[in-house]
C-alpha cells in the first residue's frame, strides 16, 4: 500500500477548499486516513490508483468528488523539439523508453519531496520494484539534446548521484547503495542501458541510478523525464501520471520525439458503455444524464451517445480502467456506497453442509464426550517434530515449502499426533489428567484430507485407554475396522496396533514410546491414537478440490 | 448458624459435661486425633458455641552431656570446689573438668591468676547456672546459656484448651442428635428403606466445589461453527478444498497478473510440486494477454504456462470457490468455505503465516452489487454487529470492490472483510455467464476481539488452563 503525505496548505490551494472538507470525504473515494498531523495528513491509497500517489493527483480527484471542478481535465502538450534515439541492441535488455519535457517548474523543498515520493511510489506500484518501469528526473538545463538511449559496455564510467568521483557501471552495482539494491535486474546482461546527451554526458543508468550532473535542485526550472522499462503500457502510465501531476502543479508539458514518434500526448482514451449494464451490475436505477454527471464527478469526460449509451473519455492517468466495470465502480463511488439499496438476493436456496465437515463435527462431539479438550495446532511444522522426535521415517507425501520463514515452519503436517505431543510439552505444568484432541487437515502430496487424533496423559494412561477411546470414535462414525499389531516406532512394542479399514491402514493407537516421551520432554505415559477420516463411509472422493 | 456436623455435635456433648479441657483429653474421650478435635472445636468457635485457646509452652530436655552434669555438677562448679588458697594452674590441669570448666570460670570472671596461683574472686558462685540446669525456665538468661552450651534442648509444645461458652451450654442442653451420620447412600440402604432412619450428612453448600474439566471444543472452533451455522441458515452450501493449490487457481484464474507482488516468493509459500493446467486454460491466458472477448484490455505481455503450473499453499479460499464455480456454472450457486490460508509473513502477535478465512460467493442471474451489500449486512447482523458500513476498496479480482466495517463499542469502526463482484475477466474464461458476488473475512480477527487475545498465536498454541477456563457460551455484546 502507498501512504501519501498530504501537506494541508498545498492541498488546500490545489483543491480550492479547506482541509476538513477534504479529509472528511477522502475515504469515500477509496483510501484510509492513517494519521492526521499538525501540518499534513498521511493517507493510504490502493495500488490500482497510482494517479492518487501525489497531492496534485489527490487534489484533482477531490475537486471532482466535491464538485468544485468536474469532467475531464485537459493537459495541452506542445512539441519541445527535443529528440531521443533508441539503440536496437536494447531490444532484449530494456527496450521501452518514454520521455517528456516539463517546463516552468517552481520547486521548494516540499514539492521536490513530493515528486520524489511519487517517483518511489510509482516504482513500487507500477514498476514492480523498477524491473518493469524505472523513472529518472533530470535538470534539463545541465545537458544538451538530442539524447541517446544506448546499450553500453559495463566498464563505462560516470559520476553517479550522491558521489563525486566517476565509477564504472560494474562498480556501481557493487558499491553504490542503489546499485546493490537493484543489481539483480540488470546483472545478467552483457551491456547496460544508458542515457547520454549530445556531448556524451551521462544522464542515467536505468533502472539503477541517475548521474550527479543532472541532479534536480530548488533552482531547477526545466525537467527532462526519462522512463524506461519492459512494458509499453506501464511506461506510458508512469509518464502520464508524472506529467499530469506536474501540470496540476503549474508546469507546462512538452513532448519529445522518440525514434520519430512524438510522446506523450496525454490524450484521453475513449470507451462507450451501457447505462443498463451499469444499473444491472450495481443494482441502481440511473438515467443517462445522472450517470453522465456521476462520471464527470470522477473526472471522466462523459456524454450521451444514444438511448442507453455513454461515450466516456478516460483520462490518460487512469491506468486502472481496463474494462467497462471499472467505470461502473467509479459510478458507484460517485453515487455513494451508502445510498445503494442493500437487499439480499431473492432466489430461494437451501444451506448444505459439506459431508467432510459433518464427519469432523461428529468426531469433535465424541472426543468431548470422552473428556477430551480440543486444540488447534498450526499446520506448518518441521521434520524434527513430525519424524525425528517420533522416531518415524519421513512420510512419502510430505511437502516442503521452498522459502520457509523459519526453521520451525518448513513442512506442511502429514500427521497430527506429533503436534498434540508438542502441546503436552507446552502444558507440562498444568494439572493432570490432560486429554487433548484435534481434528484437522493434513496433506499427502498435493491432496488434503481430515484426520482426527487424541492423546491422554496421566499416571495410568495406557494401551487399554487408547484402544477404548479410538474404538469409541470409530464406532460413533460407523467405521468398521479390524486391528493388527503395529510396527510404528513412535509406540511401545506390544502396546501398539494399526487400525485397518477394508484391509488398508487407517489409523494407529497405543502407548507412546518412552524414547519419544523423552524427546518431547514428557514425564508421564501417554495413550494416543490417530484416525484418517477418509475411511468414513461416503467420504471417499470428496476430500478436496485441487 | 451453619448446621453442626456429627463430630461437632459429639464434641459439644462432651464439652457439656467436661466444660473445659485440653484437646488431647477430648481426643481420648471421642476416640479421635487431637488435630481433628481442634478442627471441630474451631468450627464450634465459629458458631460461638466454644472457645479455643492456643497455648504455646516451652519444654526442656537434657542432652547426654547435660544429664552427666546434672549428676556431677557443671564443670566450672566441679573446678571451683577444688580451688583452695595456693592452688596452681598445674594442679587444676590434672582435673578432668579443667578444659571446659576453667574456660567458663575465666569467662564468668570467677577466678583470677596471680603469678602461678589461681585465686577465687570474692563470693564466686556458679549456683545460678546449677539452678538453671536443674529447673530450666523459658525466659531465664542462665537457662538460655545452658541451652546454647548444648546441655539442654528447647522444644515448643502447643496445647489447645477447649471450653464451652454459655451459648454452647444452652445449645447442648436443648438436646443434640447424636445418631451416626451416613455419607454416600448404599444400594442396600436405598432399596431396604433403611434410608428413612438414617442421619444423612449435610454438606456445607457454600464451600467452593472441586474443579471438574469437561471435554469441549476450542473457543476458536466455536466461533467458526457459529459462522458456519449462520451461512447454512442463509442458504449457503459448504465447500471443502485442498490446502495445496495450483498457482493457476490461486492467482491466474482470478486475473491476478503474473508479475503481481503478492505472487512473489516473499509473500506466498511455493512448493516444488507442479500440476498440469486444466483443460481450457488458454482462455485464461488470452484474458491476461489481451482481454479475450470482453471489453477488457487484459494485462498485456506474455502469460507463461510454467508460472501457472507451480503449486502454492493457498493464499485465500477463493481458489476453492472459483473451482466450484467453474465446475458448477449453472445458477444459482450460493456457497461458502472456511479454511486455513497461508501468507508468507513474519509471525508476530497480530500476524500469522496461516489463519482461517471465511469466504462466501453468490452466483445468480440478476444479482447486483446492492445484493452483495445486503448479504454482508445480514451476515454481520447475525454475527451480532449492529453497525455495518461499506467503503470503496481494491481487490485484483473484483470490481466494484468494497471493505466492510463494523462498529464495536469502545473501539469504533473496524475493518471486518473485503468483498466485490468478480471481474468479467475472471468469470468469462471459465464459462460463468452471471455475476458472482464474493466476500471474505479473517476469522481470527473476530476471535481475537471476542476472546480478548493479545497474541494471535495463542489460538494455535493454547494454554490448557486458558481452554479450561474459557466458557463455551461467552457473553457477547454487539458481536464481540
Amino acid at each position: 500500500m502507498a501512504v501519501i503525505s498530504l501537506p494541508y496548505k498545498y492541498l488546500e490551494r490545489l483543491t480550492r477548499t479547506d482541509r476538513k472538507t477534504i479529509l472528511d470525504k477522502v475515504a469515500l473515494i477509496g483510501s484510509d486516513v492513517e494519521r492526521v498531523e499538525e501540518d499534513h495528513a498521511d493517507v493510504e491509497f490502493f495500488p490500482d490508483r497510482p494517479d492518487l500517489f501525489s497531492p496534485e493527483g489527490v487534489a484533482r480527484a477531490m475537486r471532482g468528488f466535491l464538485e468544485i471542478e468536474t469532467g475531464l481535465p485537459s493537459y495541452p502538450v506542445k512539441p519541445s523539439g527535443i529528440s531521443f534515439t533508441v539503440d536496437p541492441k536494447l531490444a532484449d535488455i530494456r527496450p521501452v523508453l518514454g520521455a517528456a519535457v516539463i517546463r516552468g517548474v517552481e520547486f521548494d523543498d516540499e514539492s521536490i519531496q513530493s515528486i520524489m515520493s511519487l517517483q518511489e511510489s510509482l516504482h513500487w506500484a507500477v514498476g514492480r520494484g523498477r524491473s518493469k518501469v524505472a523513472i529518472g528526473i533530470h535538470d534539463l538545463d545541465m545537458v544538451s539534446p538530442p539524447f541517446r538511449y544506448i546499450a553500453s559496455p559495463r566498464t563505462r564510467a560516470f559520476v553517479p548521484l550522491d558521489y563525486t568521483e566517476p565509477m564504472t557501471m560494474n562498480e556501481i552495482l557493487v558499491k553504490h547503495p542503489k546499485g546493490r539494491d537493484y543489481a539483480k535486474i540488470v546483472n545478467d546482461f552483457p551491456l547496460f542501458p544508458l542515457i547520454v546527451d549530445n556531448e556524451d554526458n551521462v544522464l542515467s543508468f536505468p533502472p539503477i541510478i541517475n548521474g550527479e550532473r543532472t541532479r534536480v535542485t530548488i533552482d531547477t526550472k526545466n525537467i527532462l523525464l526519462d522512463t524506461t522499462g519492459t512494458d509499453k503500457r506501464a511506461v506510458a502510465v508512469a509518464v502520464n501520471i508524472i506529467c499530469t501531476a506536474m501540470a496540476e502543479a503549474g508546469a507546462t508539458i512538452e513532448s519529445v520525439g522518440i525514434s520519430g514518434v512524438q510522446t506523450p500526448t496525454l490524450a484521453p482514451v475513449e470507451r462507450t458503455v451501457s447505462v443498463l449494464e451499469c444499473n444491472r451490475l450495481l443494482g441502481v436505477d440511473l438515467t443517462v444524464s445522472s450517470m453522465v454527471s456521476l462520471l464527470q464527478k470522477m473526472r471522466f469526460g462523459a456524454e450521451p451517445a444514444g438511448a442507453d449509451r455513454l461515450k466516456v473519455q478516460v483520462p490518460c492517468y487512469r491506468a486502472d480502467i481496463m474494462h467497462d466495470w471499472d467505470l461502473f465502480e467509479d459510478v458507484a463511488i460517485a453515487y455513494g456506497y451508502d445510498k445503494i439499496q442493500d437487499l439480499p438476493p431473492k432466489t430461494y436456496t437451501v444451506g448444505k453442509p459439506h459431508p467432510v465437515q459433518v464427519h469432523a463435527a461428529i468426531a469433535r462431539e465424541v472426543f468431548c464426550g470422552l473428556g477430551y479438550l480440543e486444540v488447534m495446532p498450526f499446520t506448518l511444522t518441521n521434520e524434527d517434530v513430525l519424524y525425528t522426535k517420533m522416531q518415524r521415517t519421513e512420510h512419502p507425501g510430505v511437502l516442503r515449502v521452498m522459502h520457509p520463514i523459519s526453521i520451525d515452519n518448513t513442512v506442511v503436517r502429514t500427521d497430527l499426533l506429533p503436534l498434540l505431543l508438542e502441546f503436552l510439552t507446552m502444558n507440562r505444568h498444568r494439572e493432570l489428567p490432560q486429554r487433548l484432541f484435534t481434528v484437522g487437515d493434513v496433506v499427502d502430496s498435493c491432496h488434503t484430507h481430515l484426520q482426527a487424533a487424541g492423546v491422554s496423559t496421566h499416571r495410568d494412561a495406557d494401551f487399554s485407554e487408547a484402544y477404548a477411546s479410538a474404538d469409541a470414535v470409530l464406532h460413533e462414525l460407523s467405521i468398521e475396522y479390524s486391528v493388527k499389531e503395529s510396527a510404528d516406532p513412535a509406540f511401545i512394542d506390544g502396546r501398539r496396533a494399526d487400525i485397518l479399514v477394508e484391509g488398508k491402514k487407517a489409523g494407529i493407537f497405543g502407548e507412546i514410546h518412552p524414547a519419544v516421551l523423552n524427546a518431547f520432554d514428557l514425564e508421564q505415559s501417554v495413550a494416543a491414537f490417530e484416525i484418517d477420516l477418509r475411511c468414513v463411509l461416503g467420504s471417499a472422493g470428496m476430500q478436496d478440490i485441487s | 448458624m451453619a448446621e453442626l456436623t456429627q463430630n461437632e455435635k459429639r464434641l459439644l456433648a462432651t464439652l457439656e459435661k467436661e466444660k473445659k479441657a485440653d484437646a488431647s483429653h477430648f481426643a481420648g474421650l471421642l476416640v479421635a486425633t487431637p488435630e481433628a478435635v481442634v478442627q471441630w472445636a474451631y468450627l464450634l468457635q465459629d458458631n460461638g458455641l466454644a472457645t479455643v485457646e492456643r497455648n504455646v509452652a516451652k519444654e526442656f530436655t537434657y542432652t547426654d552431656e547435660g544429664k552427666v552434669y546434672l549428676q556431677k555438677g557443671l564443670p566450672e562448679t566441679q573446678l571451683l570446689q577444688d580451688i583452695e588458697p595456693g592452688t596452681t594452674l598445674a594442679d587444676l590441669q590434672k582435673h578432668e573438668a579443667f578444659r571446659i570448666g576453667f574456660g567458663q570460670l575465666r569467662k564468668k570472671g570467677l577466678v583470677k591468676v596471680e603469678g602461678t596461683a589461681i585465686v577465687k574472686v570474692t563470693g564466686a558462685s556458679t549456683e545460678v547456672y546449677e539452678q538453671a540446669l536443674k529447673n530450666p525456665s523459658a525466659n531465664d538468661t542462665a537457662t538460655k546459656e545452658i541451652v546454647k552450651r548444648g546441655l539442654l534442648q528447647e522444644a515448643e509444645t502447643v496445647r489447645y484448651i477447649i471450653a464451652i461458652t454459655p451459648e454452647g451450654l444452652r445449645f447442648a442442653q436443648k438436646g443434640l442428635d447424636l445418631r451416626g451420620e451416613t455419607g454416600t447412600l448404599t444400594r442396600e440402604q436405598i432399596i431396604s428403606g433403611e434410608w428413612k432412619d438414617l442421619n444423612l450428612r449435610k454438606y456445607d453448600v457454600i464451600k467452593l466445589p472441586k474443579k471438574a474439566y469437561p471435554g469441549k471444543v476450542h473457543p476458536y472452533q466455536r466461533i467458526i461453527a457459529e459462522m458456519r451455522e449462520i451461512l447454512l441458515e442463509m442458504g449457503f452450501e459448504e465447500l471443502y478444498g485442498g490446502i495445496v493449490q495450483q498457482a493457476f487457481w490461486n492467482f491466474d484464474a482470478l486475473f491476478q497478473p503474473q508479475d503481481h507482488p503478492a505472487r512473489e516468493m516473499q509473500d506466498t509459500f511455493y512448493l516444488r510440486e507442479t500440476l498440469p493446467l486444466p483443460e481450457g486454460y488458454e482462455k485464461v491466458k488470452a484474458m491476461h494477454e489481451s482481454g479475450g472477448e470482453t471489453s477488457s484490455t487484459g494485462w498485456g505481455g506474455t502469460w507463461k504456462e510454467e508460472k501457472a503450473e507451480q503449486c502454492v499453499l493457498r493464499t485465500h479460499t477463493t481458489s476453492v470457490s472459483i473451482q466450484h464455480l467453474a465446475k458448477n456454472p449453472v445458477p444459482p450457486v450460493k456457497a461458502f468455505c472456511i479454511g486455513r490460508v497461508y501468507r508468507r509473513e513474519t509471525i508476530d502477535t497480530t500476524h500469522l503465516a496461516e489463519f482461517e478465512q471465511l469466504e462466501g460467493i453468490v452466483m445468480d442471474e440478476g444479482v447486483t452489487f446492492g445484493n452483495l451489500l445486503g448479504i454482508l449486512r445480514e451476515f454481520y447482523h447475525r454475527m451480532g454487529f449492529t453497525g455495518v458500513r461499506f467503503k470503496p476498496s481494491y481487490y485484483p479480482y473484483t470490481e466494484p470492490s468494497l471493505d466492510a466495517e463494523v462498529y464495536v463499542d469502545g473501539i469504533g469502526w473496524i475493518e471486518m472483510g473485503g468483498a466485490g463482484v468478480f471481474r468479467e475477466e475472471v468469470t468469462a474464461p471459465l464459462g460463468i455467464n452471471f455475476p458472482v458476488l464474493a466476500w471474505g473475512l479473517g476469522v481470527s480477527r473476530i476471535a481475537m476481539l471476542r476472546l480478548d487475545l493479545k497474541d494471535l498465536r495463542y489460538l494455535h498454541r493454547s494454554d490448557v488452563a486458558f481452554l479450561r477456563e474459557t466458557p463455551s457460551l461467552r457473553k457477547t455484546k454487539g458481536g464481540i
